[in-house]
């Protein structure tokens, strides 16, 4: 019951960060020091008043200013994103959204899943069998997973890829997949388009897809791994040398149930908002990576706009980052209930 | 270390702790944190062991019940359950047949699982119980500590229990193994005084319906005094004096003793200041050759300094480790022979 009341309660929360978070956007964007029209226009048009009138009335920055925020807020709450008029000219930000925010997403799903599915168990592992030589690897490893810096990692390990053949004795592109397009590029990720089943039921284009981002994941995740298989490692020493560990020991619990059903639980606690805060990371990391791997995303999306002075996409990107976040930061919470019982139990 | 082959016959108490001696080992030092103890529980009998922070209590309660972990060891010694040799890693035959509370009842118990679930873990492995059979006796045990509403409160986790509760409950979970000895590691200490009264009289209870021997470690005299049989006073990792609770309230035979019974507030006439033991308990790091109590006690002398005290016999049931009580012959150099230390076997009259 106070379960459901705390998830609504972090639900309603949510609000107020998404409009303060949308409007301190705008202020920025249109109220700020950089003018958004005169980016929108080469520098000879900027001269032509015309164009320039123009370009201002088509931005709604003719209007007064409240008039302005509260269409724009309006617009992007009922997800009408509206154009762009810089890169990609006159082209529909949702539709721009739609192609690049799945293969962000794709390469963030691999990279947390690849931190989470090896981070943790090493980790654990290390915590469970501590001060051994298998502890000492891993942590070793751990730490220096965690110190290769993100775009140093890309470089080697594409370089490393791309000659394949002759460094490692096997052809990446070819090896157990094929993959026609090379190390580099965007995944295939077209046939799910409208049918997010076909994931499961076309495995071929899933694997080829999957084949083509695990690297750029592998070096998104990284960092991610190392921290996380540290923090497991940590937690599980905790939980052992507790109290009910050994009350549960002298109740006659067999070893591996100790560890599966009374340790690992508690050791996943302090894991949660790690994971999700890497989450974070990873929207802003995947600027890097994207570039290295040449994979339209959002963080290429994003860095382009920036880059270009499209003042009018950044704001519509940041919003949908906001977004993004927001809805990370709930499957944190949910995530919380549900392994420790003990939340929202205070408030009640 | 070897268990002895006298097993099978009826004389075998309940649980025979012979010169228990657990070490931990620190990058350096070894500390003998129990260092040669000795006692025996009978069948339904309560023993105490009691002493100050730091004497080792805790220590023999988690080597008793197979807890020491590395750095820690049991280093000699035998723990004979039911006169079966429990060191060397045979606990896990006698798992459930000894069962342990522990001081904290915050920690005592999984946070993230259901009072119920614990107490039918326990149930499943010691009893073969499962499914609604498991659910009826949880209630049952949770009903016989004197939980209200029991029903209820068995699909409830521990952050819901107050800390009384708590500690009923975690006790409820050791009675769900069918123990035959409960170790009781300072079960009161973390709770308030009215709530300790009420869990003194439940154990109490516990103890006459089901037939339970409990061993209490506590550091408070007047808990002992109330629930104790016989008490085992532990001082520096060693036992220094061990008699039936009235003859160790009536005439404590060692100075330490003496010195602990006379800090109880309440036993010295109003108006005067409380005694205290000056300075603290020694962390022993190697095998004593001297009395460790003596640069406290105020009734050391020379020899003291240099001979270790073995247990003597100072009235018909207790035993004392003190100089005063013994002959002393100072040895040529100067140490206790350990070797030739007499076992104490400790008889209930």
């Amino acid at each position: 019951m106070s379960k459901w009341r705390y998830l609504g309660k972090r639900l309603l929360m949510s609000i107020p960060v998404l409009w303060l978070g949308t409007s301190m956007t705008w202020f920025i964007i249109f109220q700020g020091p950089i003018d958004p029209a005169a980016n929108v226009l080469s520098n000879t048009q900027t001269q032509n008043t015309e164009r320039y009138e123009a370009a201002r009335e088509q931005l709604g920055l003719n209007r007064p200013p409240l008039e302005h925020y509260l269409d724009w807020m309006a617009n992007l709450f009922t997800l009408d994103l509206g154009q762009t008029w810089l890169l990609y000219p006159g082209s529909n930000v949702n539709a721009l959204v739609m192609d690049f925010l799945p293969r962000t997403v794709w390469l963030g799903f691999w990279s947390v899943l690849i931190a989470v599915f090896v981070g943790i168990p090493l980790g654990f592992y290390a915590g469970l069998r501590s001060n051994t030589l298998a502890d000492y690897l891993a942590s070793v490893s751990g730490i220096v997973w965690r110190a290769m810096p993100n775009f140093w990692l890309a470089v080697i390990l594409l370089s490393l890829l791309v000659s394949s053949e002759t460094l490692l004795g096997f052809d990446w592109d070819t090896f157990l997949i094929d993959l026609p397009s090379g190390v580099t590029g965007n995944p295939q990720l077209s046939y799910m388009a409208g049918r997010p089943w076909a994931l499961l039921t076309q495995p071929g284009e899933t694997l080829a897809a999957t084949k083509k981002i695990l690297p750029a994941a592998l070096v998104l995740g990284s960092a991610s791994m190392g921290n996380e298989m540290r923090i497991g490692r940590t937690a599980v020493l905790e939980t052992r040398s507790q109290k009910y560990i050994d009350l549960a020991k002298a109740k006659g619990v067999s070893d591996r149930a100790l560890v599966w059903k009374h340790i690992l639980r508690n050791a996943l606690v302090p894991l949660v908002p790690i994971i999700t805060s890497e989450a974070f990371l990873l929207i802003g990391g995947s600027v890097l990576v994207e570039s290295v791997f040449g994979i339209q995303g959002m963080g290429f999306l994003f860095f382009k706009a920036a880059i270009q002075g499209d003042l009018p996409l950044v704001g519509t990107l940041m919003f949908v980052f906001i977004v993004l976040m927001l809805v990370i930061n709930i499957a944190q919470d949910i995530l919380y209930t549900i392994i420790d019982p003990r939340v929202g139990y205070e408030e009640a | 270390m070897a268990a002895p082959d006298d097993g099978a016959d009826g004389d075998e108490p309940l649980l025979a702790v012979e010169d228990l001696t657990t070490v931990f080992h620190t990058d350096k030092e070894t500390i003998r944190a129990v260092d040669g103890v000795s006692f025996e529980v009978s069948e339904g009998e309560t023993v105490g062991v009691v002493g100050e922070s730091g004497s080792g209590k805790s220590v023999t309660a988690r080597s008793i019940l197979g807890l020491i972990e590395s750095p820690g060891t049991i280093e000699s010694g035998s723990i004979r359950f039911r006169g079966e040799e429990l060191t060397g890693g045979n606990w896990e035959r006698h798992r459930g047949d000894l069962s342990i509370v522990f001081q904290d009842p915050i920690n005592s118990m999984n946070p993230v699982y259901t009072v119920g679930n614990q107490i039918r873990e326990a149930l499943r492995i010691h009893q073969g119980l499962r499914g609604q059979a498991a659910r009826e006796e949880a209630v049952r045990l949770l009903e016989a500590v004197g939980i209200p509403d029991a029903r209820r409160r068995v699909g409830e986790y521990p952050h819901q229990f107050s800390g009384g509760m708590r500690q009923r409950a975690v006790i409820a979970m050791a009675l769900a193994c069918d123990p035959d000895l409960l170790v009781c590691d300072e079960p009161t200490t973390a709770l308030d005084v009215t709530i300790q009264a009420q869990i003194l009289e439940l154990l109490d209870d516990l103890q006459r319906e089901e037939d339970l021997a409990i061993l209490f470690i506590t550091h408070d005299m007047g808990v002992i005094e109330e629930t104790a049989d016989r008490v085992n006073v532990m001082y520096a990792g060693e036992v220094v004096e061990s008699a039936p609770v009235e003859t160790l309230f009536d005439g404590p035979a060692h100075p330490y003793t003496r010195g602990l019974l006379a800090s109880i507030p309440g036993r010295t006439a109003t108006g005067d200041r409380l005694p205290t033991i000056e300075g603290e308990v020694p962390t022993p790091t190697e095998s004593a050759s001297d009395c460790r109590y003596a640069p406290r006690c105020p009734d050391a002398f020379d020899a003291c300094e240099r001979v270790h005290p073995e247990h003597v016999r100072v009235g018909p049931d207790q035993t004392a480790a003190c100089l005063l009580h013994e002959e002393v012959r100072p040895r040529p150099d100067g140490r206790g022979d350990r070797g030739r230390r007499r076992r104490r076997r400790g008889r209930r009259g």
